[in-house]
């Protein structure tokens, strides 16, 4: 009886153990924090280029994560791209109307991201508005391209 | 309603493969009687206990069981039927991960809701009975082989059941354990009401506590009768298996070609699909 | 002429028997998936549960968790060696990360499963079945298949995924501990840039579904070659090396099947 108590612990302990490690993997490895989706806001921004941007891509601001890529997608109206955010909900009602959404990249072949910065109108983006001062991603090939023809004219 | 007999086999047919086993087996097995089936090996009868049993399925004919046809019953009616029967498997077959008194146990936890205190009161009963209650603490790879059919015994009739299939219990015992299962079989018969069907090839034995004998070959029944009549039966075939002769119409060579012509080397026949 | 048609015809003869005889045992083999698996357990099956996973789980943590160590080891090495040419060294921790959970845990983890515990079930069934205890707890008018393989089966099901998580959390330990305490990669780095390029669902969750699926055919295979061999001894070390070898191939196998599902169409 007593030999069938410790493997019922032993077996206690091990599933405990597979539990914890999920949320390790969860918490530590995937970097889940546990409050996030409840409170955000939407954004939304159109992009004439949006390279190589991936949905879930951080949302800067002075370099501060402050919200994901929640999707993109093609507008069809203007054939550009519309990108939805998803900002942290403390944001909501601080931002100006003339706020600007570039995308940046990090370093010379990062991942690119959303970097955003405040204007000076009185007004504030709401829930579910769209930035309208965006700019494109740099795209290495264009930068080059021009450069060249610069140095042809020159 | 008590002189019906206990099981009824009507012109049984079962295969293996292409290899006829039975072909038309009757038989009538008596309540609360010892009832031997013996033959030479190879001739199905182990495969005749699972067959009564309703592990394997016959091709035609069928078996009753107390007038029940055990391969017309539903899984759950064979699986209630089961528990009126008991059988003891030539291994002995006890659970390895058991010990002695949980094997014995095994049936009344899985069937009964008995307190715990009863179910260890029945097991040592039947513990005693076989004359093992002091080994209730061995695990199955710790008993001598007969041992482990008597601890097998207690566990097959731990339900009282009302058949007992005993699988060659003679089988591989020396003299002693031997005697003992005999007196066991005896025994138990007579204190419980018990019907039994022993299928052995030990003729001494087996005579010795049945109290009729049905003898088969070939898939058939060549005889059956008390051991009295058998003992003085004319046909060969009955009496070199009861008299235990090397040869005669079970021949002593595996059929082969002629020996003269096997042994200087002519090639053989061989055959050809 | 004659016997050159007749040998070609009885080797196709033989191949459709060998067809379908490998139907019959695969639809053998469903058959019983379905038996065991369907039902309610009672208290005395969460007893025997509880039993198999001290037996099938708890007994394959060393070997299991030993290995991921090794392997995280490994991989932060190896990874180090290629990333620091493009002086990309900080992604170390990113790649040790998604290399274990989205593949090599729940592959190897499944493979050594298949090794220690999968062969080690078969044996076990087939040797019950080869003393008759099978038949002898049917006769007692107990379902071995509810009674022996259920338990099994459940206890494999759950214990590989827990032994797949405890490979993976080993493994980017062991990574930390090359990459970082040895070969100096900078901790944050380490850590944040796995944080940004994991993702909870795609990757810890797509290789938990894995190793699901290996868990459920591993312990199928083991028990139902365990309960289907020929009981002999012979016939128990036949159907050990099947488990082994057929486990192995189909882990592999579904492994390509399931990446292309999950991350091929991106």
């Amino acid at each position: 009886m007593k030999r069938s108590k410790t493997m019922e612990f032993g077996v206690g302990l091990f599933m405990v153990a597979g539990i914890l490690g999920l949320v390790f993997l969860g918490l530590r490895v995937s970097g889940l924090t546990l409050s996030a989706p409840t409170q955000s806001f939407q954004l939304e921004a159109n992009f004439a280029n949006i390279g190589s941007l991936k949905p879930r891509a951080r949302v800067t601001m002075a370099g501060v994560t402050v919200g994901r890529v929640e999707a993109i997608e093609l507008d069809t109206q203007w054939f550009d791209a519309r990108v939805v955010l998803s900002l942290d909900s403390e944001l909501e009602g601080q931002l100006s109307k003339d706020s600007i959404a570039s995308i940046l990249t990090a370093g010379l072949l990062g991942e690119q991201y959303i970097g955003l910065s405040v204007g000076g109108d009185p007004e504030m983006l709401e829930d579910g508005d769209t930035i309208r001062d965006t700019q494109s991603a740099l795209v290495l090939e264009e930068l080059i391209q021009q450069f060249v023809s610069n140095m042809a004219s020159n | 309603m008590t002189d019906a007999p206990f099981i009824e086999i009507e012109d049984l047919y079962f295969f293996r493969g292409d290899h006829e086993i039975f072909r038309g087996v009757n038989m009538t097995i008596p309540r609360g009687k010892v009832t031997a089936i013996m033959g030479p090996s190879g001739t199905g009868k182990t495969t005749l206990l699972k067959l009564i049993g309703g592990q394997l399925t016959p091709e035609s004919g069928r078996i009753l069981i107390d007038g029940q046809d055990v391969h017309r019953l539903s899984r759950k009616a064979l699986f209630t039927l089961r528990k009126r029967m008991g059988m003891l498997f030539q291994s002995g077959a006890l659970f390895s991960d058991l010990d002695v008194f949980e094997n014995v146990a095994f049936p009344l936890r899985v069937h009964t809701d008995l307190p715990d205190t009863m179910v260890r009161d029945l097991v040592l009963l039947k513990l005693q009975a076989v004359g093992l209650r002091g080994a209730r603490h061995l695990t199955p790879a710790e008993l001598s082989g007969g041992m482990a059919r008597r601890v097998a015994l207690a566990r097959a009739v731990a339900l009282d059941p009302e058949l007992i299939l005993y699988d060659e219990p003679f089988v591989g015992q020396d003299p002693i354990s031997m005697g003992v299962l005999v007196q066991l079989i005896k025994r138990l018969n007579q204190a419980l009401q018990l019907t039994s069907v022993v299928v052995s090839h030990d003729i001494k034995e087996t005579l010795s506590i049945a109290d009729y004998l049905y003898l088969i070959a070939d898939g058939q029944v060549i005889a059956h009768g008390t051991p009295q009549t058998l003992d003085i039966n004319q046909d060969p075939r009955v009496s070199q298996f009861i008299h235990g002769e090397p040869d005669g119409p079970v021949p002593f060579h595996y059929p082969a070609e002629a020996f003269y012509r096997d042994i200087l080397g002519e090639t053989p026949v061989t055959q050809k699909d | 002429m004659q016997s050159k048609f007749s040998n070609s015809a009885a080797r196709i003869t033989r191949l459709g028997r060998r067809g379908c005889d490998l139907m019959e045992a695969l639809g053998r083999a469903g058959v019983f998936l379905f038996q065991s698996a369907i039902g309610v357990p009672s208290r005395e099956g969460w007893r025997l549960w509880l039993h198999q996973m001290h037996f099938v789980g708890v007994l394959s943590l060393a070997i299991v968790l030993v290995s991921g160590l090794f392997i995280g080891m490994v991989l932060a090495l190896q990874g180090y060696t290629i990333l620091v040419d493009f002086g990309a060294e900080q992604a170390l921790g990113q790649m040790v990360a998604l290399s274990l959970l989205r593949e090599l845990a729940p592959v190897v983890a499944a493979l050594l499963f298949a090794g220690r515990a999968g062969s080690a079930l078969t044996a076990e069934i087939g040797l019950m079945k080869a003393t008759e205890q099978l038949t002898s707890m049917e006769m007692i008018g107990v379902d071995p298949l509810r009674r022996v393989v259920a338990p099994r089966l459940w206890a494999g099901f759950v214990s590989l995924p827990i032994l797949t998580v405890g490979f993976s959390v080993v493994g980017i330990w062991g990574g930390y501990l090359v990459g970082v305490e040895w070969l100096g990669v900078f901790e944050g780095s380490y850590w944040s840039n796995m944080q940004a390029n994991v993702a909870f669902i795609s990757d810890i969750g797509n290789g938990m579904i894995k190793s699901a699926v290996f868990a459920l055919v591993v312990t199928w295979i083991a028990v139902f070659q365990g309960y289907d061999l020929v009981p002999t001894s012979e016939g128990i070390s036949r159907a050990t090396t099947r488990t082994v070898v057929y486990s192995s191939l189909a882990v592999l196998g579904l492994d390509f099947v399931l990446t292309a599902m999950m991350f091929g169409g991106l």
